[in-house]
């Protein structure tokens, strides 16, 4: 289970570039749920993300994975908890190591790393098992560098190693976006697939209405670094794209008459 | 000949100094000054060891564990305290310009009579061969001196060894996490690894080896000097980038051999310029120049090759 409170972030604080990132966000997700994150640009998505990751500390508010308060806990410690798909199909691979050696390193998540040899023929052939599950046809390649595959080649690893150890949680960060349309689709059906079959408590971020609606069984939109709908049980069954993209433009209005805006014409002309 | 097989045992000695710049410049993009500085710690440490009788193979031990103290500093300045990896590495060279000044307690060390670890080799060889002192060899129709070949003999297995455990270290768990760490420190992080620690680990080691170098270079040309380091990173880098033209390709194995093979053509050259009449004054502005055109030939050949069809920018 992951439990998220009252977490806020802010960026620049005290400068001209201040910028309010997350306010007081809390949400609680039960072991196995899949959550779909959506917002627009800038809403603090990423930033909710990378804030349980620990890719920075949350400026107040606690963090709870797996029974244990992860809130102090530097990165690299909570990895061992969280399996993690970037934006950017670059992030989440090393391009001049094998694809061997990429995955070995996934197969020691969070584990201490010795004198033993990263790989052997036992760990060689249960990866190359796993590869080709993915029926890529890259099982033949796996001493290649994985800088010579292409983006949806990258992305399909990452998310493989990011479940190879089953983690308590996995991150993905609109993991489709830099994707060719064919790519997205080969890498959303593995997401579905890894999900289901290990009942990963996950949350995804992502901009298409599509993948909110098909994949996951909640969603949160997120506006202004908050919380802004909260889509559960029936209410999620029902929902569709139009939908979401019906709150996409009701957001859209209200920002045209933005609080402080108002605020400010209030005081200036009544 | 003896010119060539001294500058040939020069060349692998400073091999460990090229495997050192190796591991920051290359596996870390850790552009790690401190070398200039732990090169002399090390020659300083065994020379003054040695001067108090203790053994040769202790004192180059410690001479080494100098250098990989040298290396955590600049990696916890870098780390810890946020400090740019450049000026991590300048001020840790700094400061052991007077360590190495207290160390040796003036600025240059002889080892006149002390037993060093080159004498040691010499002293082996002897015995196996049941010859004396002044014992030449032949070998292919040439005379080479028995000290000058023990020693060379020596070196040539030692620094194997040592490039071979590199090789082996890079194929375990914590050697691909280093290896990751430099090729892309946001990946190693997600997969739980500590990348401070493992930058604190690899500049511990690589300037371990930098300091080896410097104590084994001490024992065998019989001195330690506080200026022995000066400019010694880009004689690393100039080895290492001669290594890379040769075996050309981005294997370890491969990449390692050639920083070894690279350091002993690189002193070769050196040894046939300076006997050809290059005045020394001029080495270290030559050997920069080297290193700034192999820096910027790759980028200037390419561009001066046909320009390739404008492709549509990528998103
Ligand atoms: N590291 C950072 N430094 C400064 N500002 C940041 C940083 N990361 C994000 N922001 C800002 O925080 C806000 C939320 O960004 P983000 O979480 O990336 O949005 P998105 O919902 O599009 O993923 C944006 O205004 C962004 O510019
Ligand atoms: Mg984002």
């Amino acid at each position: 289970m992951l439990a998220i409170a009252n977490v806020t972030k802010t960026f620049n604080p005290g400068t001209p570039n201040e910028v309010r990132a997350l306010r007081n966000v809390s949400l609680v997700l039960e072991n196995g749920s899949f959550l779909i994150i959506i917002g627009t640009n800038g809403s603090g998505k990423s930033t909710l993300l990378n804030a349980v990751a620990g890719s920075f500390y949350a400026d107040s508010g606690s963090l709870t994975l797996a029974g244990q308060t992860i809130t102090r806990w530097p990165e690299h410690r909570r990895a061992k908890l969280i399996g993690r798909v970037f934006q950017n199909p670059f992030s989440g691979t090393a391009p001049s190591m094998s694809i061997a050696e990429n995955l070995a390193m996934a197969a020691h998540r969070g584990r201490p790393r010795g004198f033993g040899w990263a790989l052997n023929q036992r760990l060689k052939s249960e990866l190359r098992d796993r590869i080709r599950s993915l029926n890529m046809g890259l099982e033949d390649r796996i001493d290649n560098a994985i800088g010579t595959l292409s983006g949806g080649q990258r992305q399909a690893l990452t998310l493989l190693m990011a479940s190879w150890l089953k983690p308590e949680l996995l991150l993905l960060d609109e993991h489709t976006a830099a994707l060719d349309p064919k790519s997205a689709d080969q890498v959303i059906r593995l997401t579905h697939e890894i999900i289901q079959r290990d009942k990963l408590t996950t949350l995804m971020v992502t901009h298409s209405m599509q993948q909110a609606v098909h994949l996951g069984d909640r969603i949160v939109m997120m506006h202004r670094g908050q919380v802004l709908h909260d889509l559960q049980g029936a209410e999620r069954a029902r929902v569709r794209p139009e939908d979401l993209l019906k709150r996409f433009d009701d957001v859209r209005r209200r920002e045209q008459l933005d609080p402080t805006v108002a605020e400010m014409l209030q005081r200036n002309y009544i | 000949m003896t010119l060539l097989i001294g500058a040939t045992t020069i060349g692998l000695i400073l091999a460990l100094l090229a495997l050192g710049v190796y591991l920051s410049f290359r596996i870390f993009n850790f552009p790690d000054i401190t070398a200039d500085g732990s090169i002399t710690l090390g020659a300083a440490v065994t020379a003054t060891l040695l001067v108090h009788h203790v053994s040769p193979a202790l004192a180059t031990l410690a001479g080494f564990g100098a250098g990989v103290l040298a290396g955590m500093a600049t990696g916890l300045l870098h780390t810890k305290f946020k400090i740019n990896s450049l000026l991590s590495g300048i001020l840790v060279m700094t400061a052991l310009y007077s360590v190495n000044l207290h160390v040796m307690g003036k600025s240059n060390v002889p080892l006149l009579n002390e037993t060093t670890l080159a004498s040691q080799a010499e002293g082996l060889g002897m015995k196996w061969l049941h010859l004396g002192v002044d014992a030449e060899l032949h070998v292919f129709g040439w005379t080479v001196g028995l000290r000058d070949a023990a020693t060379l003999l020596a070196m040539l297995l030692l620094v194997a060894g040592l490039g071979l455990l590199l090789y082996l270290f890079f194929r375990t768990n914590l050697g691909t996490a280093m290896r990751a760490t430099g090729d892309n420190p946001q990946m190693i992080r997600a997969l739980g690894v500590s990348v401070d620690f493992i930058i604190i680990l690899g500049l511990a080691l690589s300037n371990g080896l930098i300091a080896l170098a410097g104590s084994l270079l001490a024992q065998y040309q019989g001195f330690a000097d506080v200026q022995m380091g000066i400019g010694m990173v880009v004689w690393g880098l100039a080895s290492v980038i001669i290594g890379e033209a040769l075996v050309g390709s981005s294997r370890i194995g491969l990449l390692i051999t050639g920083a070894v093979i690279g350091s002993v053509l690189f002193r070769l050259l050196v040894a046939i310029a300076l006997r050809w009449g290059l005045n020394p004054n001029d080495l270290k502005l030559i050997t920069a120049a080297f290193v700034f055109v192999a820096l910027v030939a790759p980028s200037l050949l390419r561009k001066l090759k046909p320009a390739p069809q404008p492709k549509p920018s990528e998103a």
